[in-house]
Parts: C-alpha cells; structure tokens; sequence
C-alpha cells in the first residue's frame, strides 16, 4: 500500500514539474538581459523587457481589439449558451441527444474550419448586400464576433447545464403555485439562481475569446487581436518581452486563485458551522487577515511593491559591461577568422551576427548568442508562415 | 389585502368529477369521483406510487384530467393555471425559495401579486405571529429547523389565503417527535385559518388523527372514502382492511349470508361475521374474514378457536402476542391488565373468540403488503 | 417537429412567453445561421473556382469538383502525395500525442479522485488549472524557450557532455510534440477525473483485499467505469490537436508541416480560397469519421462528451 502512495507521490511530483517547468523557466528569462530568452548563460538581471512589451504599439492596438471583441462576445454567447442550455432542458430525450450533439460540435470542429467557414459565408452575404452593410458586417470585429460566438456559446452552455441540473424545479412550480405568472417565476426564482453561472459564463467567455487563435486568424483580417499579434511576434522571432508577458499573466492568475480560494474557504466553513470552531476565525486579527477583501489587497500590495521597486532597477551598467566584453570576444574572434581565412584561402564567408540584434526576426535566433560556434545551425526564426518553407502550390519537395 | 379578501363564507368545496388520469397507456388516477367539502380535513392515503401526488398536482393545475373535471368552488378548472387556482400547494420538499430571506419567501405571493412593500412586510409579520415565529423575518431559509421551514412553508402558502390548501407528505422529512407535534399544530391551524385541507400521506397514523375524512388509495383506484374510525372500523375492501391498522386475515368459504351477517368456513372452523361492503355471497363464494388483533380476545365464547401462542411482544401498555392457529399467522394485542394478565408462555395453546358485529368479510382482493 | 413545438408550449408554460421566445429565437440563431449555414456555405465554396471579383456570379462561376481533384492528384495524374501525406501524419501525430495524454493522464486523474485529500487534492486541481490561464501562444512560447539553440534543454545538454552542437529540436518536431502533449491535459483529465470519480473506492480496496495486483484492479475494476471519461477526453484532445494551428506554427518544424497550416496558406498566402475550403471540408470529414469511428470501437455515444 505505501509502496502505492510512495509511487503516487512520485508520479505527481513529476507530473507537475511537467506542467510548471517551462512555464518557471519562461518566467525567469524575462529578468535575463539577453536579447534571446534562456537563463544559461546569465547575462544580468533587469526589468527592462516589461517596458519593452509596454512599448509594442501592435500588441497594445491588438488588446484593445481583444477588448472590444471578448465584449461582444461575451454580450451575445452568455443569452444564447443559457438559451441552449433551457431549450436542453425542455426537449425529450432523443431529440435532446440530437440537439447537443449539434451545440457541441463547434467545440469539436476544428477552429480553422470555423474561421473559414464564417469569414466565406458572411463574405457572400455581404458581397450579396453590397455598399455600407458590406463595409459594416466584412470586417474584422463583426467576423470574429460571429466565428467566436459560434463555439464560444457552447462553453457557455456547459457551465449552463451543470447549474440547470442542479435546480430544483419545483422551485418554478411553487412560484407558479403562489400566484406568479411563468414569466415572474422565470425573473424572479431561475434567473437569481442562474446568477452565479452567468458569471463564471461571462468569464469563461471572455477569457476563450480572448485566448483565441485558431478562428480569429482567419476572421479578423486586416486587424488583429493581442493573441494574433503574439502569434505573429511569436513566430518572427522571440524576446524576452514575451516571457515579461507570461510574468504579468502568470501574477494575475495567482492573485485570481488565491483569492478565489479564499472565498471557498470561508464560505465552506461558514457553510460547514467549523466557522465558529476554527482558531483562525476565532481571533479578530486573524480572522480579518483571512478575508478575500484584505487577502486580495494584500497581494495588490505586493505585487504593487514588487513592481514598483522593479521599476526603479537599472540594468545599463551590466548590460554595458557584458555588452563590451561581447564586442571585445567579437573582435578576437573576427581576427582569428581573419587570420584562418587568409591562411586557408576558403573564400566563402560567414556572416557574423550582429551583437544588436535589431531586427530579431529571422536571424534572431543567433542574436550573438553562439559566439562559440560560428558553424551556426539554422536560423530557427523563420519557418512557418511569412517565410514559409514550403509553399503549397508547389507540389513536390 | 386585495382581491382575494373573504366577504361572505366562500364556497371552498373541491368535486373530482370522474377524474382519470393517464401517462401514455399507464392509468395513474383512474375514475375518481368524490366532494371534498368547504373547510374540511380532508386526507389522501394510500402507499408509495399509487397515484396521489398525481391526484394533487391536478387539483393545484399542473396537469389536466385526461377524463373528467375539476371543479373547485363549483367552478370548472379547465385551463386555468395553477397560479390562477385558489389553491396553494406545500411541496413534500417545501420548495422554500434558499436566496430569499423567511419574510421574502412569505411574502412572495404578495410580491408577485404588485403589493407594495410595507404591506407585503406587514403581513410577514402578521403570518410569522400566526405560526408563533415572530421576528424570524430576516433570517436565511438555510438558518432555520426542519419544523421551523415547515411552519414558514405553511405561512407562505397562506399569505393570499387561498381557499384550498394542498399539503404533499409535507412532514415526511421531520424526525418521529415533531412529526407528532405539527400533526396538532396543522390541525390547529386549520381551524384557526377555515380554509378546506386537502393531506396527502402514505402514514396511516397521521390520516386517521387529523383528518375529517379519509380517502384510502390503491393503484391509482380510490377504494373508499369516509371518517376514520369508519375506515378503520369498516372497511369496505380487502386492501383498505388491510392498510388500514393491523390486520388478521382468515380465508374461508361462505355457508349461508343473511342481510349484513355471513357464516365462512375456515380450516380453524366455521366463523360468524358482518359482510362488508354491502356484497352479496352465493355459497361457496371464497371471501376472506379481517378481525383486528385487540379484537381477539382470550376465553370469548363466540366464534372460538384453538391457537399455539408462538412468542410475546411486551411494549408496555399493550402486549402484543403472536400465536398460530392451523397454517394461519394470529396477531393479539391486549391491554396490559397487571400481573394478571398473563395468557401463558410459548407452546401453550389459547381458547380465542371474537364478537361477529367486530369482524368483516371481504372479497379475496388485494392485500397491502406493508401494514 | 412536432416535438420541437411541444417543447416550446412546455417552456412556454414554465417560464413564460418571453423566455420561451428568447430560447426559440437564440438557439435558431445559433444552430441555422452560427453552424450550420456557414459549414453549408464554406462546402458550397469547396466546389467553386477561383475566380476574381468581377466574374463571381457570371457563366465561369459554375460548380466543379477540380479542388478535391488536386488535393489527391498532381496535375499530371499522379497521387498528389505532398498534401496526403501532410493530412496523414497530422492525424498520426495526432493519435499519438492523444494517447500520450491517456497515458500520462490517467494516474494523475485517478490519484486525484482517490488519492490526495483535503489540501494536497485543491493543491493538485489549482495546479492543473493554472497553466490553462495562460495564453496559448505563450505555451507554445515556453516550449520554444526550452527546446531553442540556446534553449536550457540545449545549455544543460551540451554542458553535460551529452552532445556538442545545438541539437535542432524543432526541426525535429520534438518541441511540436511536447507542446501538443502539454496544450490540451487540461481536457484530458477532467472528463476522467469526473468518470472516475463516480467510481466507489471500497471497490478498489475490496479488490486489492482479495490479493489481486494493482495492475489487475486498475485494468479490470478502474477502466470500464473510466471509459466514458477517456473517450470523451481523448475526444477532445485528438480533435483540438489534429485542429491546432497556433503550435504546429510556432514550435513545427520548416518542414513537416501540420495540415491546418497548409490551408492556412491556401487562404492566406495563396489566396485561393476555394482551394482551401476545399481542404478544410477534407480535415473536416477526416476527423469526425476518426471520431465516430473511435466512438463505434469504444462504443460511447457524443452525449458524453462536455460532461
Ligand atoms: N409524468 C409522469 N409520467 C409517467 N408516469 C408518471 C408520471 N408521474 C407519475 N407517474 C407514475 O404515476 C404513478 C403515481 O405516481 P405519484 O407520484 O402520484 O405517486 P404517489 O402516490 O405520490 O407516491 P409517493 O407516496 O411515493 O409520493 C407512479 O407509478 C408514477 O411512476
Ligand atoms: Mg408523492
């Protein structure tokens, strides 16, 4: 039996050094120094890629999209995926089976498809409208609403029917019973039962909308989202402003669980009557320290701190130092090839990267940082997309 | 308060006019016709699945008779809603509203109704009075006793005094003593209040105590209905007899059958009694004879027998003695008479007797399994 | 149909008129002009030339089948086995990182509904949630961040010894499978959890009790009520990937494509758009027949899944 548990623990250690590994290691690259992400060798510790992903006016522009389409979407999936979940909730068995398997389905259906799917229907309709309707319903925003909801609804509904399943409706009935019109019954005694669920929806909602990529890359068009302009950053080379990025969410989320947790806790324990027994509600002090009010202050302040003091850190006397020793190495290095080259008479040379690294995309991948092999490998920065290794019409390799 | 404000006695009478009620080919209610009277106690019982709260739940307007009508106040119910019914319901699981406070759920109906809210608040507090829970208004559902829901349930359903109120198993879920307490305390309600009851309940005891009258169920079929001690006293079939209280159950043959007296041969001898339900036997007619176990007495002359005393129950005023009399299982009780009383000991064997007019003969019909 | 309106009388009669023409309203909406209309639209389109703008609607726009015609043979007539192969290894690879999620999914699953208690069980379920917060992108980015040139995995690699140049991970799809592995755990775990969870434990020990090997207890008394959860999971996992775009494009090799990316460039680079419905019809039908083929094997029905 122990032998069991020893495995277990084991197993679940591992397991989650799975999950967390690359993300820890995400986060402490964003403090490096070093133009590409890595925390061996370590160059210096700074702040600086945080002021870095601040000053990305295409990531900036791409959340405010982000904003304004999760709104919409949030607006319009919530209704539908709790209309979903009534109309669920009123059908016989068989049609109900057939009916949930057509709601869930666009969670299934791959998000390409979808995206394609919408941009080509509604592309015709408003080729069909033509003039002002063409201009208002072809654009970015309408489209990725439209492809969103389309699955996003189904999140909504899921979170719907878990709460369905757990009304009593004779709930309805005993208001239908007091005198009250299926209409009140329906304000009055499911909706502010629903509520909890409208809002864990409308979260869920908003979080897969923005979160999306697959459709939005399609939809969105000319635009862009914050995901689809990750993408793109993503994929034409990477900085550490990125793993800044991973930081500022990774903080968020924390705050988000730690609160929430706290807020279980004490409503189970008020649930539970422990409330009166527990030591830490027992004493004033501790019982206010544990409030989800003061533990999200607390972490606000922290993270506030944090920031601040992160702020006022100034890397450039490292940076400079590294920087020159970089140059110093460079140049050594140049004059041994030199003098290799000379000796050799081999006339094709290798371009030395450049230590600034300006235009990170394709040859980011190098950004100085294999200054001890000049048989570089591969750029790893441009494949993919924009300089796609295979372009489809060609039909053969 | 509005609309609903008693001018003269209103006429609160229930009529279940031929009443069927089916689920696909399954009869669920199946002919039942019977007047339930203004201001009456009035108890459905009948054992698990028989077809109350189907019963109930077409009175209070959830469902439509199949076949006939519901009329309520001489009027005919076709197509009015529960929530434009004179009824108020009481849900076997009380259905209180867990987000509203005790003084919101009793003044829903008043809510819902547009009355504006110092009013609904008064009237609250009025019903929380009546109920003897005053000051309870703004507690939580959650924060209350089972008997204390109960109560608020009560006072919610009465909050637009309805003319019918319709009560499901409403004390099945409270434990045995205050199960016992609220059976006085709803009896007395009602009479405080006059509004007609209509109880639904599989527990006999609690039928008999507060009802007027009792309507015994069984498959869907209303075998009869009268005031209790008639029920029990004389049922008029098998499976009433045998619901209803304890029961012994002898089969024989009927001999001769003169007016209300029938004479039915049994192996343990031939037996007198009264014939229930106003039946007519030929000879040799198989029936079966119910005398109820305090009717069994030791050394009766009249219509004795021989029995072997199989083992005693000694539950303090009562002793309960279980004897066998050829292959038939004998139930006894017997008033705990002192140190007298005494009837013997295992293996003894008993002269028992019981009067003709205290046993029924029944036709051979369904008997109800749990008693 | 019939049904349909007598659902819609019976909601009417719950909750009232307004509910029930809001739900009427919303989930038409949703199922005819959300669903179903687009997916008929982007098929109409698969049969269709690419034409310019001006010639849409005139005598050229007629149906044709040419575009599923090129996507199994080349224009000489040969197999057209540059697109096949991409769509195979995608649903291979697929199949592969789906089972992997199984594999390594199942413990945790099983020690969560079993095993942990009180904290450690919260601990583990805020564990699992936490890296499903964090944008998709970012994943995929961690991913390249360790599986890099100058990635730790290389750093550490070369430092041990274990080899002497960068070894590219992600011309060799490593860093791809990972992250395809690590994107969608989430999914996989808790329809299983769920499944498993349902499960009475005094099973497990009354089966342990009786001497049989764990291995034995898991695959007889575990499984088959773990069943529905897998299918459902794996489900998921198997469709979401096949369907991935975001990693295969930033952690894929130049040159293995994943399907999803090929008619991305027919949209997006090449412009040719029924081309590319074309092929999305194709992953489209490709993997709900996997799906149903697997539901059929498994013989667990759709409603299962999303519970
Ligand atoms: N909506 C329905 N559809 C089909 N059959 C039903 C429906 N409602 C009730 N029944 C059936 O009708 C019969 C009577 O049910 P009902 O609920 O009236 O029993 P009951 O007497 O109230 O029992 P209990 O004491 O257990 O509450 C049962 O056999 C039940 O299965
Ligand atoms: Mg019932």
């Amino acid at each position: 039996m122990s032998r069991a548990v020893v495995f277990g623990g084991a197993y679940a250690i591992a397991f989650f050094s799975f999950l967390f590994g690359p993300l820890i290691i995400m986060v402490i690259t964003a403090f490096n120094s070093s133009k590409f992400p890595r925390i061996v060798p370590w160059d210096c510790f700074t702040t600086g890629w945080f002021a870095e992903l601040f000053g990305n006016q295409r990531l900036m522009e791409g959340l405010l999209n982000s904003v304004i389409i999760g709104v919409g979407v949030v607006a319009l999936a919530v209704p539908i995926g709790l209309a979903g979940a009534l109309a669920l909730s009123e059908l016989p068995s068989k049609l109900r089976a057939m009916l949930y398997t057509v709601l869930i389905l666009p969670i299934l259906i791959p998000g390409v498809v979808l995206g394609i799917s919408t941009i080509v229907l509604w592309g015709q309709i408003s080729r069909g409208l033509g003039g002002a309707v063409q201009a208002g319903m072809y654009n970015g925003y309408f489209l990725t609403i439209v492809g969103q909801i389309t699955f996003v609804s189904a999140y909504a509904m899921l979170v719907f029917i878990a709460r369905l399943q757990r009304f009593d409706a004779t709930q309805t009935e005993a208001a239908l019973d007091l005198g009250a019109t299926p209409g009140q019954a329906f304000r009055k005694i499911l909706l502010p039962f629903m509520a909890p669920a409208i809002g864990s929806a409308a979260f869920i909602t908003l979080l897969a909308s923005f979160e999306n990529y697959n459709t939005t890359v399609f939809t969105v068009l000319s635009e862009s989202t914050f995901t689809t302009a990750l993408a793109s950053k993503v994929r034409h080379g990477t900085d550490p402003s990125l793993s800044a990025l991973a930081v500022i969410i990774i903080t968020i989320t924390l705050v988000g669980a730690l609160t929430n947790e706290a807020v279980q806790r004490r409503k189970e324990a008020e649930l539970g009557g422990k409330a009166s027994r527990s030591p830490l509600y027992a004493n004033p002090l501790t019982r206010a320290l544990t409030h989800p009010g003061v533990v999200f202050a607390i972490l606000v302040a922290i993270v506030a701190t944090v920031s601040y003091v992160g702020s006022k850190h100034d890397s450039s006397v490292c940076e400079a130092a590294i920087l020159q020793d970089k140059l110093d190495r460079q140049a050594e290095l140049r004059a041994a090839q030199k003098a290799k080259i000379e000796a050799q008479e081999v006339e094709q040379g290798i371009t030395v990267p450049k230590p600034e690294g300006g235009f990170g995309g394709a040859f980011g991948g190098l950004g100085g940082a294999a200054p001890v092999a000049p048989a570089a490998p591969k750029p790893e920065g441009g494949f993919g997309g924009a300089f796609g290794g295979i372009a489809p019409p060609a039909p053969s390799e | 308060m509005p609309e609903t404000s008693p001018v003269s006695s209103p006429d609160r009478s229930v009529l279940l006019d031929h009443v069927s009620i089916r689920f696909g080919n399954f009869t669920a209610v199946d002919n039942a016709n019977l007047k339930i009277n203004s201001g009456e106690f009035f108890s459905f019982l009948g054992p698990s699945g028989c077809g109350k709260t189907t019963l109930l739940r077409c009175i209070s307007g959830f469902s439509e008779p199949t076949e006939g009508r519901v009329l309520i106040g001489a009027k005919d119910m076709k197509g009015v809603g529960p929530n434009k019914r004179p009824t108020a319901l009481i849900f076997q699981h009380l259905a209180l509203f867990p987000l509203m406070s005790v003084a919101d759920n009793i003044a829903f109906p008043l809510e819902v109704r547009g009355v504006g809210k110092k009013m609904r608040r008064k009237r609250a507090e009025d019903l929380l009075d009546m109920i003897a829970l005053p000051g309870i208004g703004d507690k939580k559902v959650s924060e209350l006793s089972g008997g204390q829901k109960q109560r608020v349930a009560i006072a919610r359903a009465l909050a637009v005094e309805p003319d019918i109120l319709l009560l499901d198993e409403p004390l099945s879920a409270l434990d045995l003593k205050l199960r016992q307490h609220m059976r006085t305390e709803l009896r007395a309600i009602q009479q405080q209040v006059g509004v007609t009851f209509i109880y639904i309940t599989h527990d006999q005891g609690e039928a008999l105590t507060m009802s007027d009258r009792v309507a015994v169920m069984s498959k869907g079929v209303i075998e009869q209905v009268g005031a209790p001690d008639q029920i029990y006293n004389r049922p008029r079939s098998s499976f009433v007899a045998s619901f209803v209280g304890e029961n012994n159950a002898l089969k024989g043959i009927v001999k001769v059958q003169s007016e209300d007296m029938a004479a039915l041969e049994t192996p343990m001898g031939t037996f007198e009694a009264r014939v229930g339900g106003g039946r007519k036997y030929k000879p040799g007619d198989e029936a079966l004879l119910f005398v109820r176990p305090e009717q069994l007495v030791p050394g009766k002359a009249e219509n004795a027998f021989q029995a072997t005393l199989s083992r005693q129950e000694f539950e303090g005023a009562t002793n309960h003695v279980f004897a066998r009399a050829g292959d038939t299982d004998l139930r006894i009780s017997m008033v705990n008479g002192g140190l007298a009383g005494s009837v013997g000991s295992t293996g003894d064997t008993m002269s028992l007797g019981f009067a003709p007019m205290n046993a029924t003969i029944l036709p051979v019909g369904q008997i109800a399994s749990e008693a | 149909m019939k049904h349909v309106t007598r659902a819609y009388r019976a909601l009417a009669n719950r909750h009232g008129m307004g509910a029930a023409l809001f739900v009427a309203i919303a989930v038409t909406l949703w199922v005819v002009v959300f669903i179903t209309l687009p997916q008929l639209s982007m098929l109409d389109y698969s049969f269709r030339f690419n034409l310019p703008a001006d010639q849409i609607g005139t005598e050229a726009d007629h149906y044709t089948l040419s575009n599923f015609h090129s996507f199994f043979f080349n224009a000489d007539g040969s197999l057209n086995r540059l697109d096949l192969v991409i769509l195979g290894r995608t649903l291979l690879a697929a199949a592969i990182v789906t089972l992997i999620d199984v594999i390594i999914c199942y413990p945790i699953a099983y020690i969560l509904a079993h095993g942990a208690k009180g904290v450690a069980a919260r601990l583990m379920v805020i564990g699992l949630i936490i890296p499903y917060w964090i944008n998709e992108i970012l994943r995929a980015f961690a991913f390249r961040v360790l599986f890099g040139a100058t990635g730790v995995v290389n750093t550490v690699g070369m430092q041990m010894g274990l080899w002497d140049v960068p070894v590219d991970f992600i011309r060799a799809d490593v860093a791809l499978y990972f992250g395809l592995s690590y994107a969608y755990i989430l999914l996989m775990i808790f329809p299983m959890y769920n499944a498993i969870e349902a499960l009475d434990h005094t099973q497990v020990e009354a089966a342990r009790d009786m001497g049989a090997p764990l291995w034995r207890v898991h695959w007889r008394v575990v499984l088959p009520i773990a069943k529905p959860g897998i299918v459902s999971g794996a489900t998921m996992v198997f469709m979401l990937t096949a369907g991935a775009l975001a990693a295969p494009q930033i952690l894929g090799g130049p040159s293995n494509l994943w399907f999803t990316q090929v008619i991305y460039q027919w949209f997006n680079e090449s412009s040719n758009w029924p081309r590319g419905s074309a092929y999305a019809v194709v992953l489209l039908l490709t993997c709900i027949s996997f799906v149903l083929l697997m539901m059929r094997v498994f013989k667990v029905s759709v409603g299962e899944i999303g519970k």
